[in-house]
């Protein structure tokens, strides 16, 4: 390990200073179990946050892109528009290395062109401290190039069996952890524990792709015409479920909603879905996508190949919670390795 | 890629914001549509290209993305909205003196500049032509161009739009030849869709540009129909209709294959559709 001088020691006391201090001035989100599923949840005392490594079920990405977000208020009577941008101090805590991958990737989207200043306004409060993980058979990002990250967060902590490596990726990163937990320079010992979690977790991949990364966006394209489409169309059912949990589906609704006095009232924008029926209608009925194989095929598209040149990156970070949560069990690595193997064929 | 730690002095306006226009003029030249001529409070939004487009909305009932029907330079704005929902209706319960909010200009139009000196072929069905007229006032405008012909196909007489125009366009040059689904009395010019207007043309291929605007089912038997007129795909220019939430390259309602349609559109070449299957 060259950069000695990014890692740090904290203890678990130290940890603790540091959950208590950003609660005095932010919201605080932290990975819990929830029913027994890992979760981000707002806390109120650094003993609620439980460092799971397995990833969460639903991304963080609510609380950067909520579900639901004002964006004017109006007043119908009046005849007026005011602007809203709804952001607050916070702070994320738990955020494994894919999570923050994918808030890279929406700092890119809400920032390129048009300034989307509710996304940025709110990710500019936003501090984000991230955890090491262990994939389970769902996760591939290895496959997508990088198991780790060096940058895109503040702080990231990596738990040992005492105590933790802290790296920090921002000056306000690194303040903080001065500031609040008390670091000092990790022994070898403590550096050598964190090596060997390392390789432990670089080992434990069972999900990968048998093409690398540079490929994906020519093998998609080579698969337009693939029955892979027609079969997974079949047994989709629309629900959305795989837009709801990924960390780098981004669409969205804008609608209006009035009060009851009929007067005022705001207009929102919601998480929208392109697996949804009704995703591409346009007035008079016509649908571009009307199947869904075809939506499907959007969704996997813009994950691997349609956006790579918009934002020159894959939007896919391999963090598998679409295929955790699909009804049906369509699995993204696998529905790309069956595209990569008949692409091998032609 | 800039964040905005404090929103209220760092951060751009918000680009969801509209700006106010006071209508001028409202005017019903069919049952499904109407006509309105805005004056804008910001000028700045004034500084538009034909084929661009503005998100119209109405508070309490949302925004739809509505092309440009004046031609550039008038010092207003003018559309030409078709009531099928909740927008649009609302929309036309506005009369003279109401407010209408816009977002805009948004979009890639066409490049004049770039058209001049080639014979310009129009083909624009039912409120396609709405986007039609601002192009051709601007072609008009310029002046420099071939010959002017513009094909225009609505279902029955008592749905064309712009019909005490054209004797003007006749005047500047234009060749307006209009066509109606069914016979109908009292109805003396062509009967069928408008692609049946395109063999009897009389096209220099070479140098021929060809506009196609109108709904998404219009494009296929037009193309065809061009085709066969030796106009290469390079030559075809045609504006695309996609649902759209917000006009920014964002909300993800207009994305085509790789193409957001109302970033990288609405207008296109047809030889840019290549490779993108969705696109017609
Ligand atoms: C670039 C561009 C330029 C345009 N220019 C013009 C123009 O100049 N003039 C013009 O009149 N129109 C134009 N349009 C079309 C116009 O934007 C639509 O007619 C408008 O958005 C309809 O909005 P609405 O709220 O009134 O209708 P909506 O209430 O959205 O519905 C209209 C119809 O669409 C379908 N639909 C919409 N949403 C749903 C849903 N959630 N579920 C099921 N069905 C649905 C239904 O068939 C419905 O009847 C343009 C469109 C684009 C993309
Ligand atoms: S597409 Fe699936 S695996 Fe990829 S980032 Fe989204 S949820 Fe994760
Ligand atoms: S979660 Fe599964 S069933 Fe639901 S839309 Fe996505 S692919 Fe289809
Ligand atoms: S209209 Fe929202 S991305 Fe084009």
């Amino acid at each position: 390990m060259e950069e000695n001088a990014q890692y740090l020691y904290i203890t678990d006391r130290g940890f603790k200073a540091l959950v208590k201090g950003l609660l005095k001035e932010r919201r605080v989100y932290g990975t819990v179990r929830k029913d027994g599923f890992p979760a981000f949840k707002e806390i109120s005392g650094a003993e609620e946050i439980e460092l799971v490594q397995t990833p969460t079920h639903l991304s963080a990405k609510e609380f950067l892109f909520p579900q639901r977000e004002v964006l004017l208020k109006f007043d119908i009577k009046d005849n007026t528009h005011e602007a809203v941008v709804e952001a607050g101090d916070q702070a994320i805590i738990g955020l494994h290395p894919c999570d923050i991958r994918a808030i890279g990737l929406m700092d890119r989207v809400f920032s390129c062109g048009a300034q989307d200043v509710n996304y940025l306004a709110r990710r500019g409060r936003t501090i984000l401290i991230g955890s090491d993980c262990m994939p389970d058979r769902y996760c591939f990002c290895k496959s997508l190039g990088d198991t780790d990250v060096d940058s895109g967060f503040d702080i990231f902590l990596h738990r040992l069996k005492t105590g933790f490596i802290a790296r920090t990726g921002t000056e306000v990163g690194a303040d903080l952890i001065r500031k609040f937990a008390g670091p000092r320079m990790p022994s070898p010992r403590e550096l050598t524990e964190l090596e060997g979690l390392r390789t432990r977790r670089e080992g434990s991949f069972t999900a990968t792709l048998e093409a690398p990364p540079e490929a994906l966006p020519g093998i998609y394209a080579m698969s337009d015409e693939s029955p892979v489409w027609e079969r997974i169309g079949s047994i989709c059912y629309g629900c959305g479920s795989c837009n709801n949990v990924c960390p780098t589906c981004y669409c969205f609704d804008v609608r209006d909603e009035v009060r009851a006095n009929l007067n005022d009232g705001e207009r929102v924008r919601t998480w929208d879905g392109c697996t949804l029926d009704d995703f591409a209608r346009v007035s008079g009925g016509h649908d571009f996508r009307k199947t869904r194989a075809a939506r499907l095929k959007h969704r996997f598209n813009r994950k691997f190949r349609y956006l790579s040149g918009r934002f020159d990156s894959l939007f896919c970070v391999g963090c598998g919670r679409c295929s955790r949560a699909c009804l049906v069990r369509i699995n993204i690595a696998e529905v790309t390795n069956e595209l990569i193997r008949e692409s091998y064929k032609k | 890629m800039s964040l905005y730690a404090n929103p209220t002095k760092s951060s751009p306006p918000s680009p969801y914001l509209p700006s106010a226009c006071r209508i001028e003029e409202a005017l019903r030249p069919t049952a499904k549509e109407k006509f309105f001529r805005l004056a804008p409070h910001d000028p700045h939004i004034l500084n538009y290209s034909p084929g661009q487009f503005f998100m119209v909305g109405l508070p309490g009932y949302g925004e739809a993305p509505i092309s440009i029907t004046s031609g550039p330079d008038e010092g207003c704005i003018e559309l030409c909205i078709r009531a099928v929902g909740n927008v649009t209706n609302a929309i036309h319960r506005l009369e003279k003196g109401d407010t209408l909010w816009v977002r805009g200009p948004f979009g890639r139009g066409f490049d004049v500049e770039g058209m001049a000196g080639k014979d310009l072929v129009f083909v624009a069905g039912g409120i396609g032509i709405a986007p039609m007229r601002s192009l051709v006032k601007a072609v008009i405008k310029r002046g420099g161009f071939g010959r002017l012909t513009l094909l225009y196909g609505a279902k029955g007489p008592e749905e064309i739009l712009y019909g005490d125009e054209f004797e003007g366009w006749r005047a500047k040059g234009v060749d307006v030849r209009i066509t109606i689904d069914r016979p109908s009395p009292g109805w003396k010019g062509y009967v069928g869709v408008v692609t049946t207007l395109i063999p009897p043309l009389d096209i220099d291929e070479g140098r021929t540009l060809a506009v196609v605007l109108g709904p998404p089912v219009l494009y296929k038997f037009v193309i065809w129909g061009l085709r066969h007129k030796g106009i290469k795909d390079d030559d075809m220019l045609l504006s695309l209709e996609r649902r759209m939430k917000c006009g920014l390259g964002k909300c993800g309602h207009c994305q085509i294959n790789c193409v957001y349609v109302c970033q990288e559109g609405p207008v296109f070449r047809l030889s840019e559709l290549k490779g993108l299957p969705e696109a017609i």
